[in-house]
């Protein structure tokens, strides 16, 4: 008996506890049951969000904004193809941080701290301060544009949005501030609505499948429009976002397939919604794109509402406020996650401001600070917004290249890992966005100089 | 880390054909097994644990000091040119 007894291993203690545990616990059990049920709607149900939140987040007021100039200025040729284009890299992006995050069950901003020493983890935080706070600025411009179409000020916009992330913190619980964010994000339709009260022809929709026309002007110009544009699908905080976000639900290995959908469905919409944008748009074209420029007024939709008639400026202008609102909160929420996961603090929606002020201070600090610099009299808000995307741009590829790393890492991802062929399509997509970004940044850094002419 | 005395432990298991891909770093065993629907290495108390440093090659740190350089200038360069463009 002595010797049978010596062999029975002692049972394993289950870890300490937290209210933050408990919450996600809660969440778990009902995709536990649903998978146990065999409910298949109802375990998709439950498991979408992170990359939906990511891709129509993204879809934000300067990124619609990008889209609907540039129908404005060059019509529906090579930018109907380019825009699925993108959104097709940016899958291939995001799917490799919701694996990470399914995975590790931790954010990016911890790991690459932990995995590769704070150095890099503190400069990517920062850039992803840095670019968050200026694309803040560009979200509550886009919500003072959509205002300004119903004849209401910047301050209106700025409570708003304020309200907004402070109305979404109620509730201590990860799943009800997706589920709040996820439900106002399908409000990026509007610019699918738009797009059809314009009554485009569908002829010239589908012969700029073919990448033509190609845009005109100069070099400089077309190196704008592609930096901007690769800005306004893929940028830093999406990865920040969608690996907090999918730790932070509680996804596991298990759910990876189902988090693929999500991404999968997050870029497809996304894709939609921006070409959405992109024809109403070009409805202006014909009319010499005009109005647009006018970030500080109505601009884009009372062009649109001249040329389209009213209900079709209303629609544009309800689709700014929704993709500037939508933003404001999902990216307000990467800041959070990166700034308390390099400090090591409670980062999650799960737990309630008490528990977790740094988390809490930075999600709302960042939003108003962008908030207040909305009500700056004389700051360039359009020069902020149309450089807003650029930025991202050209800092993206070293966020990329960790997220590459993390997800070849067989030390934390085990059979996880990057097969060869999705090593192939991430280093090309990489490369690709570095070049666009630095082409632009270096182009126009010695035109500016007058080195060149 | 605030514990809470309201939750029980309702050890539970997956039904058979769930995976685990981590291995050692972020401490995971390889088992599926579950406590109150979340795995082992999902509890706040694992994921506080810091995963261990990877060890860099020479060409790779370089590598990226040459990426986090460049996109430094860049992004200098672009900002020179806003400041530019609003006189």
């Amino acid at each position: 008996m002595a010797g049978s007894q010596a062999t029975v291993s002692p049972p394993l203690q289950p870890p300490p506890l937290t209210e933050e545990d408990a919450a996600r616990s809660s969440d778990r059990s009902r995709v536990h049951l649903a998978r146990l049920g065999g409910r298949r709607w109802s375990l998709l149900w439950l498991l979408v969000g992170p990359g939906i939140l990511a891709m129509l987040g993204e879809n934000d007021g300067p990124s619609m904004i990008a889209y609907a100039s540039d129908g404005a200025q060059y019509g529906l040729g090579f930018f109907v193809p380019f825009i699925p284009v993108l959104f097709a890299m940016a899958y291939v992006c995001q799917e490799m941080c919701m694996r990470v995050g399914a995975v590790t069950h931790r954010g990016f901003g911890e790991l690459v701290l932990q995995r590769y020493g704070s150095v890099w983890g503190w400069f990517a935080a920062a850039d992803l301060t840095l670019t968050n706070l200026v694309t803040l600025v560009a979200e509550f411009v886009s919500i003072r544009v959509g205002l300004a179409y119903f004849h209401l000020g910047a301050l209106v916009a700025v409570v708003l949005g304020l309200v907004l992330v402070v109305f979404t913190f109620s509730g201590g619980r990860y799943w009800r501030w997706e589920r709040i964010v996820l439900g106002m994000a399908l409000f990026n339709g509007l610019f699918l609505v738009a797009a059809i009260l314009v009554k485009p022809h569908l002829g010239s929709i589908a012969g700029a499948l073919d990448f033509s026309p190609f845009p005109g002007g100069s070099f400089n110009t077309l190196l704008l429009l592609v930096a901007s544009t690769i800005g306004a699908t893929v940028t830093p905080w999406m990865i920040f976002f969608q690996q907090g976000a999918s730790a932070d639900k509680g996804m596991t290995p298990r759910d990876i397939g189902h988090g693929r959908y999500d991404t999968a469905a997050g870029a497809v919409l996304a894709a939609i919604f921006g070409v959405g944008a992109l024809v109403a748009g070009a409805a202006l074209l014909t009319h010499g794109g005009a109005g647009i420029q006018g970030f500080t007024g109505a601009g884009f939709p009372q062009a649109l509402r001249r040329v389209a008639g009213g209900a079709a400026g209303t629609v544009f202008a309800l689709g700014l406020i929704e993709a500037g609102a939508v933003a404001i909160l999902t990216i307000s929420a990467s800041t959070a996650y990166a700034a308390a996961e390099c400090v090591g603090a409670a980062h999650s929606f799960n737990t309630f401001p008490r528990e977790a002020a740094l988390f809490y201070a930075a999600n709302f600090g960042i939003a108003l600070v962008a908030a207040l610099v909305i009500l700056i009299p004389g700051a360039p808000l359009l020069a902020i917004t149309l450089n807003a995307n650029v930025l991202a741009t050209v800092l993206l590829p070293v966020s990329l290249a960790f997220m590459v790393m993390l997800a070849n890492d067989k030390g934390l991802m085990g059979r996880f890992a990057n097969h060869r062929s999705t090593n192939v399509i991430a280093v090309a997509v990489v490369a690709f966005v570095g070049l666009c970004g630095s082409a632009y940044g270096i182009d126009s850094f010695l035109l500016t100089a007058h080195v060149i002419r | 880390m605030k514990t809470t005395a309201s939750v029980r432990e309702q050890p539970g298991r997956e039904p058979a054909g769930s995976d685990r891909g981590a291995q050692g770093a972020a401490g995971a065993d390889g088992e599926d097994e579950l406590i109150m629907h979340l795995e082992r290495d999902q509890f706040v108390a694992a994921t506080s644990r810091p995963v261990p440093r990877a060890k860099l090659s020479h060409r790779s740190v370089l590598a990226l000091w040459g990426l986090r350089v460049f996109a430094v200038m860049v992004s200098a360069m672009v900002v020179y040119t806003f400041i530019a463009q609003l006189r």
